[in-house]
């Protein structure tokens, strides 16, 4: 997917005409046009006179799998095969913002869930548009004519015609507003396990991610930033820079300086030689201690609730912050000249791009060109301070410019999982139940980052402490079980350490502290802990049948080799149920992880490869996290650097993964995400199970030695 | 320092700083950029490509280090005219997410099953340490055993 193949496929739909088909998210009409150009529209679907069917996928491809899922959806009821389909990845427009998003972003699990009506609407509107066409030229009714693979079909006569050959007769017709879609009994596509139409570019290394972006006379940039967060440049050796082969500017940005040069390699020499240093910084003197210190004195500040009973819990979980550590660095090609500029990046978030490029050029939003890339690995991490960055630096230089962090930048400088402390009290009724279960919550808010990045102003930040309270710190502390009294307080903490979202936002930490704590309640009840659960679910049918599908699966309860143990843990996010199932053994300290089995409620669903895909991975993901990764901080800064100190699962220390999905006609959920919440939980409950150690503080580490 | 390459059994001839990194070699003078940057430290193995048939890991092996003569071969052209059973095997599991890391993974993995036609599980872990963060290993697992199938039934 080259980036003259797109420019390509627009300019020759242009010339040749077709069909243009979209709609917007703010209107339920369908929108359509024979004349103007797709990237202006901000179309989805086109279909040239020469048979070529674009589209436009709203999304960002991070491995989620949309180049796939989204073309699906449009193919179904378009009655074309995917492979038929020329993927555009989308430029900035408001017609690619998903319904109820501030902006055009792709993250919180959302891609299936908010463009699938909008997408089978447009789909299936083309194709009565291209009957209609076809019926009108062979004067016969609609009726009469089937679809299939691109083509209409006259079902008496054996007549066909292609949709490229009925293109331009059809964009004529007045476009359906509510037309009818396929009853799932008919579908051929969706549902079913379809491979990825971006297999091939990435097994051959053909695919584009923004780190291969290539522009005539580009050069390299590579910057180095205050270790302690938002501290100021104090000085730095601009002429050893310069003196350094290849370099051609030392220029000042955000958070920094950039060095940029003509190759990469030199651009990393240069700012190796600048010797820079920094002073202050918001975070300035946090270490480890002085973070937790911070935790601890929130919760108090809280103060403990009164338990009464035989039997209670009044624990204390922590998790640390934590880096997305994605595989391609941050980086972005920018282009800026006097009256527009281009720029090419992987993000999750083009229009802030688009805007925050605007602002650093004086020039209009209309006159930044934003186009996104394959990102190699996203996880939330992908904003846009290294977008801001390169802007400045093609601006300052005058041409365009590929600016790419190093390991040791993106791995200190990344919007951070924030850090947690919370502490439970839990009260167990005579049934052995809880009675009462008080949830204190210590730690950053994510949100708050977010807001403060998008309106330059701090105050909305602060704000959202007053006005409600964190979504972002706060998801997944509501638990599906019946428990009559359930209280949730939560305390902001700000140690100056830059935070974000990362995969499963909420959820990540509020999932191990709350389904550890409820094993913790049935071992203190001394039942079973798959059984306590479901005795708890009686009102939560869906809840219940994911928890028994995974235990099934894992055949809960059949003797296990010696030493190996097993561990459960339940969880909604993103509007999908995951319930989980792992298998450990612990030798001399070290945790193995054998299998984990997953069950799934992800509603009606598009493509089960995906989702296996995407558990498969989460369940990677998560284990890394929960077994290994913390970062650390010392004097204010991150002290971590690269893979060799902030360790990340391997293969070896992979499990075997078995996904179920279950069947049902429910609303569809999220599938990217959901995945990773459970998995903490239930290691650290097989931990238990097999060694009568609980784990209370992530990461797992060197604890069990 | 003047040096001529074997890169994909094409002689070029390159003027470089010595202590330029094969990776940057690669990529930014010859323009083959289906080999990644991952750390730059030899830990990730995004960069892994095959000097004489070994995998190396490129982002750590400067231009001055690489030994006149030898033969470079990057993920653009691992099987000339087709696809490399690894490859094959990689589609037919379906193992990229994102994609980024899988160029190193194919060129490690098709390195072990050169020399090692049929791989124990612990031999596969052993040989496929670079990173990925999606999670595809399961998924590697599978495909190296079904390309060691593949190469046992083209044999």
């Amino acid at each position: 997917m080259s980036l003259t193949r797109r420019a390509f496929l627009h300019s020759s739909l242009l010339v040749t005409g077709g069909l243009l088909l979209g709609c917007t998210s703010n209107s339920p009409r369908i929108l359509s046009s024979p004349k103007e150009s797709p990237n202006e529209l901000g179309l989805w679907l086109q279909i040239g006179t020469d048979n070529r069917i674009g589209f436009v996928v709203p999304s960002v491809e991070m491995g989620q799998g949309v180049t796939t899922s989204l073309p699906t959806i449009l193919a179904e009821e378009l009655d074309v095969e995917p492979e038929q389909i020329d993927i555009v990845l989308a430029s900035v427009h408001e017609a690619y913002r998903q319904q109820g998003m501030f902006t055009q972003g792709t993250g919180g699990s959302t891609s299936i869930v908010k463009w699938w009506e909008p997408l089978s609407k447009t789909g299936a509107a083309a194709r009565i548009m291209l009957v209609q066409a076809a019926a009108n030229r062979w004067q016969v009714a609609p009726t009469e004519c089937q679809t299939k693979a691109g083509q209409v079909l006259h079902v008496d006569s054996g007549r066909k015609l292609s949709y490229g050959e009925l293109a331009e007769v059809a964009s004529k017709l007045e476009v359906p507003d509510d037309p009818p879609r396929k009853d799932p009994s008919q579908y051929r596509l969706v549902g079913q396990p379809l491979k990825r139409l971006d297999g091939l570019a990435k097994v051959t290394g053909q695919a584009q991610f923004g780190i291969d972006v290539k522009v005539p006379g580009m050069l390299y940039a590579t910057v180095r930033q205050s270790p302690v967060f938002e501290g100021e440049v104090l000085r730095y050796d601009e002429p050893s820079a310069l003196s350094v082969n290849g370099v051609v500017r030392v220029v000042e940005i955000l958070n920094g300086v950039a060095v940029v040069a003509k190759k990469f390699w030199q651009a990393k020499k240069g700012a190796n030689a600048l010797r820079i240093e920094f002073s202050g910084g918001k975070s300035l003197g946090l270490d480890d201690q002085k973070l937790e210190q911070q935790l601890t004195e929130a919760l108090d500040n809280l103060g403990k609730v009164e338990i009464f009973g035989e039997k209670t819990l009044d624990v204390e979980y922590f998790l640390p912050y934590l880096a997305h550590a994605t595989m391609e660095p941050m980086n972005c090609t920018a282009d800026v000249r006097s009256n527009r500029c281009e720029v090419w990046v992987p993000t999750q978030f083009p229009e802030v791009v688009r805007d925050k490029a605007a602002e650093m050029t004086g020039l209009e939003p209309e006159q930044v060109t934003v186009h996104t890339t394959y990102l190699g690995g996203g996880f939330g991490r992908r904003g846009w301070d290294f977008a801001i960055q390169a802007v400045q630096a093609s601006k300052a230089v005058g041409r365009p410019v590929k600016l790419i962090w190093t390991r040791e930048e993106d791995t200190q400088h990344d919007f951070y999982r924030p850090a947690y402390k919370s502490r439970l009290q839990v009260q167990l009724g005579e049934d052995g139940f809880p009675s009462s279960w008080n949830h204190q919550l210590a730690g950053p808010s994510a949100i708050s980052e977010f807001a403060w990045q998008l309106v330059d102003t701090r105050a909305v930040g602060s704000v959202l402490k007053w006005i409600d309270w964190d979504v972002t710190s706060t998801e997944g502390t509501q638990l599906p079980y019946a428990i009559p009294e359930h209280e949730m307080e939560y305390e902001v903490v700000e140690p100056g350490i830059r935070v974000g979202f990362w995969r499963s936002v909420g959820n990540s930490h509020n999932a191990f502290t709350v389904e550890s704590v409820l094993d913790e309640a049935a071992n203190l009840a001394g039942r079973d802990p798959l059984e306590y659960r479901l005795a708890l679910l009686n009102d939560q049918p869906r809840h219940r049948t994911v928890l028994e599908r995974a235990a099934k699966e894992a055949v809960w309860g059949a003797e296990l080799p010696e030493g190996h143990a097993r561990g459960i843990a339940l969880h909604e996010s993103f509007k999908s149920i995951v319930a989980q199932v792992v298998e450990v053994s612990v030798d001399a300290g070290t945790v193995r992880v054998h299998k984990v089995h997953c069950a799934i409620d992800c509603g009606r669903y598009v493509n089960p490869n995906i989702i296996r895909q995407q558990l498969e991975g989460a369940v990677v993901f998560g284990l890394s996290a929960a077994l290994y990764e913390q970062i650390t901080l010392k004097d204010g800064a991150v002290a971590n650097s690269n893979f060799h100190d902030y360790r990340v699962a391997r293969l070896s220390e992979s499990p075997e993964v078995f996904v179920s999905i279950i069947e049902n006609d429910e609303a569809p959920g999220g599938v990217g995400e959901p995945g990773v919440p459970p998995i903490a939980p239930a290691l650290c409950n097989a931990i238990y199970a097999a060694t009568g150690k609980r784990i209370r503080r992530l990461p797992v580490a060197n604890q069990l030695i | 320092m003047k040096k001529t390459l074997r890169i994909n059994q094409t002689a070029i001839e390159l003027d470089l700083e010595p202590d330029t990194p094969l990776l940057w070699v690669l990529r930014d003078e010859v323009g083959l950029t289906g080999t990644k940057f991952g750390c730059g430290i030899a830990q990730c193995g995004a960069c892994t490509v095959h000097l004489d048939g070994n995998p190396v890991r490129s982002c750590s092996l400067p231009f001055e280090a690489v030994p006149e003569n030898s033969e470079i071969t990057t993920i653009e052209a691992l099987e000339e005219g087709g696809l490399h059973a690894v490859q094959r095997a990689w589609l037919e599991e379906q193992v990229p997410q994102c994609g980024y890391c899988q160029s190193g993974q194919l060129m490690a993995a098709a390195a072990l099953l050169h020399d090692n036609k049929q791989p124990t599980d612990t031999e596969i872990d052993q040989a496929m340490s670079n990173i990925c963060r999606c999670g595809t290993y399961p998924r590697i697992r599978k495909a190296i055993r079904r390309a060691a199938e593949f190469q046992v039934q083209e044999a």
